[in-house]
């Protein structure tokens, strides 16, 4: 029962800030999916919590530990990276014998993950002839092998075929299930509404929403009024997040809906909607991570993403 | 996880895969060559004089430099392609404290290149030995000479494998590695002793001349001593690249 807590963690690579005092938790138990544009720094944030790069400011741990710190590391936390770290002429068996060798497991495992993934059939093939989905599933037969308590995946579902994918969702909800701690990055959002219990978005570096999915779903509320330029004006002097839906509604995040109302009847404006949202992944990514939101900087956070499930825009 | 266990692992790298059989098949065409200028080679005379003696024998045979070339070459290969393919990726996520696992490495490689050279070494020996009754000279090398000169070649190989593993450590690119392995072996020396004579004895050249037997201009155990640096100085150069990188 690992949490995975990135605290404060910023990262330069140059003038570029990869990261920018980013501050959340993965909690134990659950999916977590993390999110963000290309080049936002998903794939930076986790090699930082798997000690492949250095944080310029800022801690990352596992349960508390560094990984450079666990005892045994590849028997607690399984990894996928990236999707072509095999020797093109090495077959996928030896791939994973040389993971054991190196990791004091024992090789009976390795027939066991190559069955799990499907990849039995191919195992003393060169990794060089495999496809994109083979090779995720060898990836993902590596990060298995030690039977870790916590999953670190980036982009393992790329690839791989929609069994492939079914099947992957199935594993990781199982690990979660049985109390592990499943930190997935993905591309693919409806999957991702599937698969994720809590979400974590970055986006230039920052961290722009966190929390419980179905929560964040639900973290908007929808308005229709005959004076949008007016009450956006009001919302945003509030504090408010709005910008316009795709059907001339105003979408606000922030303020309760209780909230959306009372400011709308003070500032004598009507309205002909006022409905809690509930909205795509898709639809609220995109406003997430538009280049308007990451400038506007968001509002503050509602909780302590570390020690709440309430879902967290900043 | 322990050292021993990194150890077998970065073993397993080497062997499984064909750039072990290829440096093999390379040596067993090295000796065979040597074989052929024993049987069908004459000097400017068109004569087998440069068989006469146990020296020129055991000159002849002395494979020491060739097998520090070679060896670094393979080293050079088998830690660039590390990167190259980023299976250093999961290397060090097993084995977070990198510098273990670059240590590993240096030892698999050094062993590798160690028995490679002993074996091309054999190889040698053995073409030299099967050629030269079509001459009119027998095998004259004592055992003792023998065993010097394979005991050289053991630790060239082993000192340029582990060189040629540093600079792939710092190069990161099999492309990049060979190069900087061919500037350092067969430019670079040359070149310093043109420009600085007093270094001439001190190149890979004339220290493994000094180690096999066959050049005297510096004492065994000094020449020990350089070869030991040579290789320590780009290995240790890769574990501090190593330590010192992100893994991007």
């Amino acid at each position: 029962m690992l949490a995975l807590t990135i605290d404060h963690v910023t990262k330069r690579y140059g003038r570029h800030v990869v990261a920018d005092d980013l501050t959340f938790a993965v909690a134990p138990g659950r999916v977590t999916c993390f999110l963000g544009p290309n080049g936002a720094g998903k794939s930076t944030t986790m090699k930082i919590l798997l000690d492949l790069a250095r944080a310029d400011h800022g801690s990352a741990t596992i349960g508390g530990t560094r990984y450079r710190d666990l005892a045994n590391p590849a028997r607690a936390v399984g990894v996928v990276l990236e999707p072509n770290a095999f020797h093109p002429a090495r077959s996928g068996r030896n791939h994973l014998r040389i993971l054991a060798d190196g990791a004091g497991i024992d090789h009976d495992r390795i027939a066991r993950v190559l069955d799990g993934v499907g990849l039995t059939y191919a195992a003393d093939r060169s990794v060089g002839g495999y496809s994109l989905g083979m090779r995720q599933r060898l990836g993902l037969a590596a990060a298995l092998l030690g039977d870790p308590g916590v999953l670190v995946l980036d982009e393992p579902g790329n690839g791989l075929d929609p069994q492939g994918i079914r099947w992957l969702r199935e594993l990781l909800r199982e690990r979660a299930a049985a109390g592990g701690t499943v930190f997935v990055s993905s591309h693919l959002l409806a999957e991702v509404e599937q698969l994720a219990d809590d979400v974590v978005v970055i986006n230039a570096g920052r961290l722009v929403a966190t929390g419980e999915l179905a929560a964040l779903q639900q973290a908007g509320t929808t308005v229709r009024t005959p004076e949008p330029d007016r009450l956006t004006t009001v919302l945003r002097t509030a504090g408010a997040t709005v910008r316009a839906g795709r059907e001339g509604e105003l979408v606000v995040q922030g303020p309760s809906i209780d909230e959306v109302g009372d400011r709308a009847c003070a500032a004598r404006i009507a309205l002909h909607e006022l409905a809690p949202r509930a909205g795509s992944l898709e639809e609220l990514f995109l406003g997430w991570t538009s280049p308007g939101e990451a400038a506007a900087g968001g509002v503050p956070a509602a909780t302590d993403p570390s020690t709440d499930r309430e879902p967290v825009l900043l | 996880m322990t050292s021993l266990a990194l150890v077998r692992a970065e073993g397993r790298k080497l062997t499984s895969t064909k750039l072990p059989w290829a440096f093999l098949a390379v040596l067993v065409g090295v000796a065979g060559l040597d074989a052929a200028v024993v049987a069908f080679g004459t000097d400017m005379g068109g004569s087998k004089a440069f068989l006469a003696t146990a020296a020129d024998q055991q000159s002849l045979m002395a494979f020491a430099f060739n097998a520090m070339i070679g060896t670094a070459l393979f080293g050079a290969t088998a830690a660039a392609r590390e990167y190259g393919h980023a299976t250093v990726v999961p290397t060090f996520l097993i084995s977070p404290r990198r510098h273990r696992a670059v240590l590993a490495q240096l030892a698999a490689v050094l062993a590798a290149g160690a028995i490679l050279a002993l074996v091309g070494q054999g190889l040698v020996v053995a073409g030299v030995a099967v050629a030269l009754p079509s001459t009119q000279y027998g095998f004259l090398v004592p055992v003792a000479d023998l065993t010097r000169i394979l005991a050289a070649s053991a630790l060239a190989g082993g000192a340029g494998a582990v060189l040629g593993a540093g600079l792939g450590a710092v190069i990161r690119n099999v492309g990049g590695a060979v190069t900087g392995v061919v500037l350092l072996l067969f430019v670079l020396p040359p070149l310093a002793a043109q420009l600085l004579p007093d270094a001439a004895p001190w190149i890979p050249t004339g220290l493994f001349a000094a180690l096999s037997g066959t050049g005297s201009e510096v004492r065994p155990w000094a020449a020990l001593l350089a070869v030991t640096v040579w290789a320590l100085v780009p290995a240790g150069a890769g574990l501090l690249a190593v330590h010192r990188r992100d893994v991007v």
